[in-house]
């Protein structure tokens, strides 16, 4: 128990020397155009509007549009988002993905910023069942996973400017 | 307690026998051992009476001693055994020498007992064998060697080897069945060596290979114990291959070779070397497990001889054959390194050892030199040990190829001598930029760097290497341990070009350039670069450009591309469509703007308009501009003006009516802003009021002025409206004759440009404006007018002038109340040929009067001279006898007076040499006067002649002289001064001294000489001598009839002089007492070749026309010196005297007049 600062601190340290080199504010501003940059992503493939009336089954281990209010939250929800993105072989994904690894450790830094912990997420077992319905339903998954991908960013992005807690 | 015993015994024997079934085959270890064989018969009967059987198991061998007694017997007990002798074959080796016997029951089952192999080996067959695994793990190979001598020497000796492969042996305590073992048969040599080949599939390596010899030889059978081996712990490897030795760049001796890539587990290598060297020769074996070794206290002039094998380095196995031996001589001088690659700006070291003439030479006495040239300084070296030298570059700069060397070499050298071996110094510049840019849609970064300042490394690969950090740059970027290679391309501008896709927007790429060589690898500075701070955007879309309707402004909007989604900046520039646009750029910093307008000057004009942009905080690299959006022409205001217009009036005398048309020009886009759709021409009048009339695009219209006043304006008229300010015309009647403009003039400055002034009276009308009209004069069908502001008081009118035409200038004032009257001038046409005779008449008249002054002087003096003179000594044909008949007032032809006395006298050549010359004529129109007195005449001459050049002509009418002036412009008046006498004068004009036309010249000069003479009474005939005559022929002017083509067209000198000699003609009926004769035979120039005046064969004149006779014509000669002497001859009387008519070659001296006028002889009778 006696290292538990000790091992809190070294956790940080990686962050704390980014933060020293990089303004605060500019982390700030990355995040919120990096979120940007994906939904105008997402907007631009063009099957990814997914209609309001219909209710997709099937799919709940993709988040829904929950409000993510805490950066922890945020930076989990973001972990399965990538880990269903990478699963998906469609070429557009993979630079959302990589977009999605970037916006997470912006929220590490702004996390540790705050000194928030802030774990890594750790890959869900909702997911073991991703395999078998990306083989059955592709288009679904692809759709449906962007398409709420899509609002939680923007969810994220009000969240940011209210200055969300650890 | 016999069964007691018995029942023990049993149980022991049984004991016995499950324990060597365990221990029943061999074990084949890996270094050689021995099959030794003796008949069954020999064995049983020491083994079993022995009662040893018991102790089989005891490998230690108690009766040793036994053994050696009974069984010392030699070979020859063997070649006496027959083919069914069974024997008894056991194992041993050096390291074990008990032998393992193995007997086979007729059960089937064996039991083994040991005993010491000493006594295999006297009285037994022996073979030497071993068993090992090849390097390849696929082939097991036994190989044996007879040792015994003679017994079956001389049979055929076959070797099988069976053998089978158990995975695990214990779980079969019991040999397996012959019929399960495999045979091969070996392969045998005359030598007694045998070989066999098992193959053993590698995944098999760790099974066992249980197997037995079976020997056949001589017709007795052999047959081995079993044998177990797991092939994995006999594993023969190749020997090593690449042996290689080096001096390192510490001055080891480095020997290295490759390991074999087959083997599953580790070697240890052994390594023999020695050293030969002068001073002592060592040997040295060492066993290691790297792939090298390093020899310290290298000698130069030495030479290293080396050999390696390998074996398995944990647990058992077989040595490898050594490797073939590998020779290395070191040099007399050693560099280490012998080769350096670095980079610009590091420090480097060399060592050196020099060996000069079998001694080394002391380290400090050796000094250092960089390509011979340049003795690097003292201060770099430094001394390591008695023998090594030390030389540091520091911060070093870039090699400079020299030609095909690519290095720098250095040298060692033993004070004032250097070894020719050096060492070689590449420094290499690899400073290489490396520029990222990201594109437009953020999902591919482009790197392209240039490895033009590393070509000069021949060998050399390059490779970019990059890490990735998860979220920016740090602030000084560092070649990371781990790194990627990136794949990069060579584009066709020379730079390599590398892809990154997809990308982490926020990551940071450490990034630099590898370049790889055989002198090693050096790295690049690295760069970090982060793709989202090097975002080259698209260039905005929707860019449109407009000009506004009724605003007047150039509106240009756009969109922002979409991404990045960061605020951009933007670039505007717009300039006028054309060819070569003139660009005018503004900034604009808002990010959220999209338009913006800009006033421009011309809005009738189409301009095109593009846009860029960049990051607002200056990251990244400005988009490409937009494809340029273009204006459209369009109306964008009512027009500012209506058109300037002017009239023309046809007066209709008969009627007290005018048409008047009126005149404008096309309104310009500029003030019609930006079309006209259609003119509109508003009339006024007292009477009718106002009226309008449609006269569409048409800039002409007529209408009838009928009334006493009458305005009219012209509206234009576009898609917005008609125009607001316009011009007004009145046309009055009684406006059109007021008349302010006192005087107009006209200047001209050139063909282009008229200067008009005009000066104005006081009015009491409102004056507007003027209206310039000008024409061509009598030519109205092109009239050009235009307006000119009432204050301006001179006015350059810019037109096409043509300066031969007259131009008529009117300038109307432009009244509140109506036009008024004009002023006309014609005066540009008048001016300007005043001023064209201004020049002429500056330098002729002054010339004129001076002329006229000195000839009227010079008349007056010879006219009284002449009248005292001539008059008395004129001859009186009465009492002449060759002038009898002839009438010297009025002679027909000039022929006639001399014809009777051409034979008489013969010319010589004329010395001068014909030259042409130029020189004007012109005749003064004032020979056409048919006065009585002829004024003046200056006639100027442009002959081709080369005759004249240098000759002067005077032609006087009576006391009036014509000049024939020279081209030099030598005008010289000859005044004759002749004192006593009148005299007749004669000139003649010699056009060229050409030797075949001399008798042309000899026969005028003649005849008119002789002529002359004859008419002198005092002078006989006789008393000219032809010489004389000769040299006298220069005194004489022939006009020439060679270049009449030249003389005619300048000359109207045939004309006037008809008229002249018409006038003299007059002179003898007129018997003007007062008048002196004087001729001149001159050839009309108009007339030709038709008329020459003398032809070879007449040697006469011909006909000579009566109007070329001239009065009073002197010809002038400054240089006739011969003509002097010689006119002493023809000088008979004193008191007469000769004027004589000289050809005037060269420039008459007042000196030279004097001669003649004094000392020539006078052709008076």
């Amino acid at each position: 128990m006696r290292c538990g600062p000790l091992c809190r601190f070294l956790w940080l340290w990686p962050y704390l020397s980014y933060i020293e080199a990089v303004p605060i504010r500019k982390v700030q501003d990355d995040t919120k155009t990096l979120i940007k940059t994906i939904v105008t992503r997402i907007n631009d493939i063009s099957h990814t509007s997914v209609s309001s009336k219909q209710r997709v089954t099937g799919l709940d281990f993709i988040p829904g549009l929950t409000p993510v209010l805490s950066l922890s939250k945020m930076d989990q929800t973001l972990a399965i988002y990538q880990q269903i993105l990478t699963s998906l072989p469609s070429r557009n994904v993979i630079q959302i993905s990589n977009d999605l690894e970037n916006l997470r450790d912006l929220l590490h830094l702004l996390a540790s910023s705050k000194s928030c912990p802030l774990p890594q997420a750790r890959a869900l077992e909702t997911l073991e069942s991703l395999g078998g319905v990306l083989e059955a339903s592709l288009y679904s998954t692809e759709v449906v996973a962007l398409s709420r991908l899509q609002g939680s960013l923007q969810d994220m992005l009000r969240q940011l400017d209210l200055s969300p807690g650890c | 307690m016999s069964c007691q015993k018995f029942c023990v015994a049993f149980l022991h024997w049984e004991f016995i026998y499950v324990i060597t079934a365990f221990n029943l085959a061999y074990p084949i270890t890996p270094w050689k051992f021995k099959l030794s064989c003796i008949p069954r018969n020999t064995t049983h009967d020491f083994l079993l009476p022995a009662g040893i059987s018991k102790n089989t198991s005891n490998l230690s061998g108690h009766y040793e001693a036994v053994v050696e007694t009974k069984l010392n017997s030699s070979g020859t007990y063997l070649s006496n055994l027959s083919s069914k002798t069974t024997f008894h074959c056991c194992f041993w080796s050096e390291e074990d020498k008990n032998c393992s016997v193995h007997a086979d029951s007729i059960e089937g089952k064996a039991f083994v007992s040991t005993v010491n192999s000493l006594v295999f080996q006297q009285i037994g067959a022996n073979w030497n064998i071993q068993c090992w695994m090849k390097e390849d793990l696929k082939l097991f190979i036994c190989y044996m060697e007879s040792l015994f001598k003679s017994p079956f020497k001389n049979y055929d000796l076959k070797v099988h080897l069976l053998y089978i492969l158990l995975e695990v042996l214990e779980e079969s305590p019991l040999l397996p069945q012959k019929s399960s073992f495999q045979i091969v048969q070996c392969n045998c040599s005359v030598h007694e060596c045998c070989e066999c080949h098992v193959p053993v599939p590698t995944v098999k390596i760790n099974y066992t290979l249980l197997m037995y010899l079976k020997i056949t030889s001589g017709g007795v059978i052999f047959h081995s114990p079993p044998m177990s081996v797991q092939p994995i712990n006999v594993v023969k490897p190749d020997p090593p291959l690449g042996l290689c030795m080096k001096i390192t760049d510490t001055g080891n001796l480095k020997i290295s070779w490759s390991s074999p890539t087959l083997v599953p587990f580790q070697l240890q290598y052994q390594v023999k070397y020695s050293e030969n060297s002068t001073k002592n020769m060592r040997k040295a074996d060492e066993i290691v497990s790297a792939t090298s070794l390093l020899v310290d206290s290298v000698l130069p002039g030495s030479s290293y001889e080396v050999q390696v094998r390998s074996k398995r380095l944990d647990g058992p196995g077989i040595w490898s054959d050594w490797s073939t031996p590998l020779t290395f001589t070191t040099q007399d001088v050693i560099y280490f390194p012998p080769k350096i690659l670095t980079t610009v700006g590091s420090n480097v070291s060399f060592h050196c050892i020099y060996k000069n003439e079998n001694k080394i030479v002391s380290s400090k006495k050796i000094v250092w030199w960089m390509n011979l040239a340049e003795k690097i300084p003292q201060s770099q070296y430094d001394v390591v040990g008695d023998h090594v030298s030390k030389v540091t570059f520091p911060n070093l700069n870039a090699t400079k190829p020299r030609g095909k060397f690519t290095y720098d070499a250095v040298y060692c050298c033993n004070e004032h001598e250097c070894h020719h071996r050096y060492a070689e110094l590449y420094v290499i510049d690899v400073n290489i930029n490396i520029s990222c840019e990201t594109d437009g849609y953020l999902t591919k970064m482009t790197c392209r760097w240039s490895p033009s300042a590393i070509q000069s490394l021949v060998g050399s690969t390059l490779q970019l290497r990059y890490q990735r950090s998860s979220l920016y740059c740090s602030d000084v970027p560092s070649i990371h341990p781990i790194s990627e290679p990136k794949d990069c391309h060579l584009q066709r501008d020379g730079f390599y070009e590398c892809l990154f896709q997809p990308i982490f927007l926020l990551s940071g790429y450490t990034m630099w350039i590898r370049i790889n060589h055989s002198l090693g690898s050096l790295d690049s500075p690295p760069t970090c670069v982060i793709p989202d701070s090097v975002v080259k955007p698209l260039p905005p879309s929707s860019v449109k450009a407009e000009i506004t309707v009724k605003i007047g402004l150039l509106k240009i909007s756009w969109e922002k591309p979409v991404f990045p989604e960061n605020n951009l900046q933007f670039q505007i520039r717009y300039g006028l469509s054309g060819k070569k646009v003139q660009w005018k750029v503004f900034e604009v910093y808002d990010a959220k703007l999209k338009s913006a307008s800009f006033p421009v000057p011309d809005l009738c004009a189409v301009y095109a308009v593009q846009v860029r942009c960049k990051r607002l905080d200056g990251l990244g690299y400005w988009s490409n501009w937009s494809t340029p959006a273009y204006t459209i022409v369009m109306d964008i205001k009512v027009p500012i003006r209506g058109p300037e217009f002017w009239r023309i009036i046809n007066e209709d005398n008969t009627k007290k009516e005018r048409n008047v048309t009126l005149l404008w020009k096309p309104l310009m886009k500029n003030d019609s802003l930006c079309s006209v759709r259609r003119y509109v021409v508003k009339h006024h009048t007292s009477r009718n009021g106002t009226w309008s009339e449609d006269v569409g695009n048409h800039t002409k219209f007529t209408f009838l002025w009928t009334e006493q006043a009458h305005s009219v304006t012209v509206l234009a008229v576009n898609s917005i409206g008609a125009s607001s300010a316009n011009f007004n015309l009145t046309f009055s009647w009684p406006m059109s004759k007021v008349n302010i403009v006192q005087s107009l003039s006209a200047y001209p400055l050139n063909s282009s440009c008229v200067i008009l002034s005009w000066m104005l009276s006081p009015s009491d009308y409102n004056l507007i404006y003027f209206i310039l009209e000008w024409k061509i004069l009598h030519e109205d069908n092109e009239i050009k007018w235009l307006k000119i502001p009432s204050s301006v008081k001179k006015y350059y009118v810019h037109d096409h002038f043509i300066p031969i035409e007259k131009y008529q200038f009117s300038l109307y004032p432009i009244f509140m109340e109506g036009v008024g009257k004009p002023k006309i001038i014609d005066s540009f046409t008048q001016d300007d040929g005043k001023h064209q005779h201004d020049a002429g008449l500056y330098v002729i008249v002054p010339i004129i009067i001076s002329s006229s002054i000195l000839l009227l002087g010079t008349l007056l003096i010879s006219h009284q001279r002449m009248k005292k003179l001539f008059w008395e000594d004129v001859p009186n044909p009465k009492n002449c006898s060759w002038a009898q008949g002839l009438n010297f007032q009025k002679p027909e032809t000039f022929e006639h007076l001399f014809i009777k006395h051409t034979e008489s006298v013969t010319f010589g050549p004329l010395l001068l040499e014909p030259e042409t010359i130029s020189e004007d004529i012109s005749v003064d129109t004032s020979w056409k006067n048919k006065d009585e007195m002829v004024p003046p005449t200056t006639v100027s001459l442009l002959l081709m002649t080369r005759d004249l050049e240098k000759g002067s002509i005077c032609i006087s009418d009576q006391c009036s002289s014509a000049h024939f002036s020279e081209v030099e412009s030598t005008e010289i008046t000859c005044e004759e001064e002749s004192r006593r006498q009148p005299s007749v004068k004669y000139a003649t004009l010699l056009s060229n001294s050409k030797s075949g036309e001399t008798e042309e010249e000899q026969g005028l000069v003649n005849s008119s000489v002789s002529k002359c003479f004859s008419s002198n009474n005092s002078l006989p005939k006789d008393s000219f001598s032809n010489n004389s005559w000769e040299i006298e022929t220069q005194a004489f002017f022939i006009l020439s009839d060679q270049h009449p083509n030249i003389i005619s067209p300048h000359l109207p000198f045939s004309g006037g002089l008809d008229e002249l000699l018409k006038l003299e003609g007059n002179f003898p009926e007129e018997n003007n007492d007062e008048r002196s004769v004087y001729y001149l035979g001159v050839t009309s120039i108009k007339k030709r070749e038709s008329d020459v005046l003398l032809t070879d064969e007449s040697r006469v004149l011909s006909p000579f026309p009566s109007h070329c006779l001239f009065t009073d014509i002197r010809i002038l000669q400054d240089s006739f010196s011969h003509l002097v002497e010689n006119s002493f001859n023809l000088g008979t009387s004193d008191q007469k005297t000769f004027v004589s008519y000289i050809p005037q070659f060269q420039t008459c001296s007042t000196q030279t007049q004097k001669i003649v006028e004094n000392k020539m002889c006078d052709l008076t009778v």
